[in-house]
């Protein structure tokens, strides 16, 4: 059963080299920064910069739906939520001119509310039923901005909307946005990496292994399935108006069910149970589709087989790569 | 491509002094829908682009300024997504180093695109029947084809006129494009006194049509309008509607789909049918331009393309004349001023000022057609303003 | 009058629709039930036979039924074979399994693309005409549609109960642990089940070839409408399978022809939400324990 097959992102390890590893850990990850800082020195044009900015957001949408996967659900309706973000954020933009920072806080408030009220409801479907359920709530919300005219502007899609910007210096340059998305992707990662480390993910984490004990040894299942939805919705709804200021153009078209497979391979690819994986696997999975543009048809193919081939042979992801090396040193961020 | 330029600098300067003939590459991106339910079209635009780059490599190559340039062809699959179109341009303009885009297709993608390329001083060719679509926003934009807003006033007067049709049912699709020539259309029937007395929207990918065709059927009408939908689907509507028993005439002021209707519906079905004929197939120029297309592709010619290929006609004379494959500020200019200028369509101009602001809408002479025993026969020719 | 006319063709239409259904979300349903796997291939196996119906019939000229019958054995066979090589691996771990079948899907779908194009191909009629009852004019092609479908799935029905492979798989998905104690080999049950259950949805693209069109596209909306279906149905359940499949065809034919297609989508969808919410077992399931 899915709540059983599905267990948290990072574990905690309480190892008595513990402080070895966080000096290990903190010297990959200052590299890691310092590489990506100097990610535009590499980038020789403007279109790889572009891919950057993209795999930074996909990263992020894998990491918000790995939240909600770490209690043991999967969700295949998390565009929805990107989307809603994006709409709120460019809608306020256009039609109350309120700024896009405020915009995208508020695109984040609104999908994490609306997410603990739907999550209440929806959350008590179990496995395959909570998939199909979202499934569903997703093909909703596409018709519903299709179909809302006046509001959401129809298939016609938005226009114009207007770069972030911050504190009056506009981020609308494909290398300003890069560090601006640079840190939200830190931000997100530190906020899930602690969130994990504390009280909540011990808790996701019962949940995810044995439901049914976890329930039985008196944790309060629902409400916190509802928190990690909420939490996993709001990233991704604030993380969508992030992105929408960046394209400056949506339709209902631009998120939908075929994305929220596209995070779900992401997690698979980079490593289910580990945070890190969501970075791999966005470096992986965003630029392929690009190797292969231009033969049509054969991209998604290999799409597929890779799908199919890392859930056979590397089911852990790519992480699992670094860890046949290096075995335990990359076991804290599991 | 960036080595390119800075070499086509210093030997354009060169070649004031130095009129020596050298191999050069110019690339030509092509940014439509490969797959899906838009192929046709977007396999007309890639088809004319390579087409073009046959016919001028097989002479040597483009000679501008002295050099030769051999024409490559760089294509990309957008989908119909207007993100992944989105993502295509920025590839096109910034990492293949083109100038000069065949492209983009549908009227989301085309939204998403403009910005972009206009940013970057990129000549497009859209085929995106948005009126948005040409602006002075968009400097760099061009539209080959005739949108809907152009040829529905005369083509649907005429046929109105003809049948004497007053109550018209149609389905569109829900999208932009589906919306805007519904609109298009519907404006021009109300013109010449004839309404739409039965209109649905449906979404894209619904196949089954029975139970909406039903609904539209009771209301009595005369005559089916097809708008705007893409080209199977134009097919399986008349396919439908012939099986529940429509017998009266169905009309297609939309884009060519005639290759479609006549595949998926078969001829007996598509017989009296109205539709809008961009080109006249009977003319000698398009029956080998169609028969070369043909022999290519493997599947029957969206009469879009020979447009595309008579804006790459112009954008080639226009690279000649102004000297340069680089300035597209010039070759913009140079190709803006071409008038009565010979493409396989025959004499073309440039028109769209009074509508849109800007005149960089191809101008070609279209007609009615009729299709008789799974072949279109031209009814009448036409321009903007009337159908004889 | 006209009413009634309306109401009928809507009535017929639901029948076709439902029947297509039925045969997607019976095939869908059996895979759940007996091995808890969410197929989410199996549109693509509807438009795998559609494809062979469409090049048997038109190529090789031979009668329907024969393509009928050759596209149901070689698209089960080919089921089988993708169980045993690319879902067995994923027993017991229903997550990798469904995103192993979404794998599958984007493969063959993408294949059918490059294969055979994108370009739609039109499938000549089986039988040609229409019935004409007073002022009720039924397509004979869409008749024979509902009569194909109704003794495909009698003939399934029959398999089901009356041979001992049918017996054993019912029994495997009432009570996996029993099943395996009374000898019953699930590597050989697995598979069969898989291709069973394609093999019906084969047959219904094969059915539904000469209706609509061919192309690499069509396995999508049936398998939508296979989903809505189960879960109005409740996973698992056969008999909820094709109650819930001819229902759907008629809410959303009848829905469709009085409101328009956009209420018909919007409406199913909602509903069925509700009724997860109220029955998460669906109207004819049984609630898992």
């Amino acid at each position: 059963m899915l709540e059983t097959s599905s267990p948290a992102l990072p574990k905690l390890e309480r190892s008595q080299t513990a402080e070895s590893r966080n000096l290990r850990q903190g010297a990959v990850i200052a590299v890691l920064l310092a590489v990506a800082i100097g990610v535009p020195q590499f980038a020789t044009n403007q279109f790889y910069l572009h891919l950057a900015n993209m795999i930074l957001l996909n990263a992020i949408f894998a990491m918000s739906l790995g939240l909600i996967m770490s209690v043991g659900q999967i969700s295949l309706g998390h565009a929805a939520f990107v989307a809603a973000g994006a709409y709120i954020s460019a809608l306020a933009a256009l039609d109350f001119k309120l700024p896009p920072l405020l915009g995208i806080l508020l695109a984040g408030l609104v999908t994490g509310f609306s997410a603990a009220l739907l999550g209440k409801v929806l959350l008590r479907l179990r496995g395959v039923y909570f998939v199909l359920v979202t499934f569903l709530a997703g093909q909703v919300f596409t018709l519903i901005a299709l179909n809302w005219e006046s509001v959401t502007h129809g298939a016609n899609g938005i226009v114009g909307i207007p770069a972030i910007s911050l504190f009056g210096f506009p981020l609308g340059t494909r290398l300003r946005f890069y560090y601006f998305a640079l840190g939200l992707f830190v931000l997100v990662f530190a906020f899930v990496w602690a969130l994990m480390r504390s009280q909540y993910g011990r808790a996701f984490r019962s949940i995810a292994e044995n439901l049914r004990l976890a329930e039985a040894s008196g944790i309060d299942v629902s409400r916190y399935q509802v928190i990690a939805f909420s939490l996993g919705s709001s990233i991704a709804g604030a993380t969508g108006a992030v992105m929408v200021h960046y394209v400056r153009f949506l339709s209902p078209d631009s998120f939908t069910f075929t994305d929220s497979i596209a995070y779900i391979t992401i997690l698979v690819v980079g490593g289910r149970h580990a945070l890190i994986g969501c970075l791999l696997g966005s470096l992986f999975m965003t630029p392929l589709p690009e190797a292969l543009r231009g033969l049509v048809g054969t991209q998604h193919i290999l799409y597929g087989v890779i799908l199919l081939g890392m859930l056979l042979f590397l089911p852990e992801g790519l992480v699992s790569i670094g860890r046949l090396f290096s075995r335990g040193s990359s076991r804290g961020t599991r | 491509m960036r080595k390119l330029s800075k070499i086509a600098i210093v030997s354009c300067a060169l070649s004031l002094s130095l009129p020596a003939v050298s191999a050069e590459t110019l690339k030509l991106g092509v940014l439509a829908t490969l797959s899906g339910s838009g192929t046709a079209w977007g396999i007309a635009m890639q088809g004319a682009a390579e087409l073009a780059a046959e016919d001028v490599n097989s002479r040597g190559g483009l000679e501008v300024a002295g050099k030769k340039y051999t024409v490559e062809i760089t294509a990309y699959d957008d989908r119909y997504k207007a993100a992944d179109a989105l993502t295509a341009v920025n590839r096109l303009i910034f990492d293949d180093q083109i100038k000069f885009i065949v492209g983009p297709l549908g009227s989301a993608p085309a939204l998403a695109v403009l910005p972009v390329s206009t940013e970057n001083k990129v000549i497009t060719m859209t085929l995106a029947f948005t009126p948005k679509a040409l602006s002075p926003d968009f400097p760099y934009s061009f539209r080959p084809v005739i949108p809907t807003d152009v040829f529905s006033d005369p083509q649907v007067k005429w046929v109105v006129d003809k049948l004497g049709a007053k109550r018209i049912g149609t389905l569109y699709p829900n999208d932009e494009s589906g919306q805007q020539v519904s609109i298009a259309n519907e404006a021009a029937y109300n013109k010449v006194g004839a309404t739409f007395v039965a209109k649905e929207p449906f979404e894209r990918e619904r196949v089954d049509f029975v139970p909406l065709l039903t609904r539209v059927l009771a209301q009595k009408i005369d005559a089916f309008e097809l708008d705007g939908n893409a080209p199977q689907t134009a097919g399986l509507l008349v396919k439908q509607l012939r099986e529940l028993g429509f017998k009266g005439p169905i009309i297609r002021t939309g884009g060519d789909a005639t290759p479609d209707i006549l595949q998926i519906a078969g001829k007996e079905a598509a017989e009296n049918i109205y539709v809008h004929q961009a080109v006249d197939p009977a003319s000698p120029v398009m029956k080998e331009y169609t028969r070369r297309f043909e022999a290519k592709y493997k599947v029957p010619m969206n009469a879009f393309s020979p447009f595309f290929y008579a804006n790459i006609q112009a954008l080639f004379s226009a690279m000649k004349q102004a000297g340069t494959v680089t300035d597209t500020d010039k070759v913009r200019e140079t190709m803006l001023g071409m008038s009565n200028f010979a493409t396989v369509l025959g004499k073309v101009n440039w028109t769209g000022e009074a509508q849109w602001k800007s005149n960089q809408q191809l101008d070609a002479p279209f007609y009615v057609a009729v299709l008789k025993d799974g072949a279109p026969q031209i009814v009448a020719r036409c321009n903007p303003t009337e159908c004889k | 009058m006209e009413y009634a006319i309306l109401l009928a063709q809507a009535a017929l239409n639901g029948l076709v629709i439902g029947a297509m259904y039925v045969l997607m979300a019976v095939g869908f349903t059996l895979t759940f039930g007996i091995m808890r796997v969410v197929n989410f291939a199996h549109g693509e196996f509807y438009m795998l036979g559609a494809f062979t119906a469409f090049f048997t019939y038109v190529y090789w000229d031979i009668p329907f039924v024969l393509c009928l019958l050759i596209a149901a054995v070689t698209i089960g066979v080919l089921g089988a074979l993708v169980e045993r090589a690319l879902i067995q691996p994923f027993r017991g771990d229903e997550t990798s399994a469904m995103i192993a079948t979404l794998a599958i899907s984007v493969i063959i779908q993408n294949s059918a693309i490059v294969i055979w194009g994108p370009t739609p191909r039109q499938m000549p009629d089986i039988v040609q005409g229409t019935l004409l009852l007073g002022p009720f004019s039924f397509p004979w092609s869409r008749l024979l549609v509902i009569a194909a479908a109704a003794l495909i799935f009698a003939a399934f029905w029959l398999f089901m109960q009356a041979t001992r492979i049918g017996r054993a798989m019912r029994a495997v998905a009432q009570d996996k642990e029993a099943a395996l104690i009374q000898g019953i080999r699930i590597n050989t049950i697995y598979p069969l089940a898989f291709g069973l259950s394609v093999a019906l949805a084969a047959l219904a693209g094969a059915l539904m070839g000469p209706v609509f069109s061919v192309s690499p596209f069509v396995g999508l909306t049936p398998m939508l409408k296979a989903f809505v279906v189960v879960i109005l149905g409740g996973l698992g359940s056969i008999p909820g399978a094709v109650v819930g499949g001819l229902l759907l065809g008629l809410i959303e034919s009848f829905t469709a022809t009085m409101f328009g297609s956009l209420v018909a989508d919007i409406l199913q969808l909602l509903l069925v939400i509700l009724i997860l919410l109220v029955r998460p077992a669906g109207l004819l399931g049984q609630r898992e324990v």
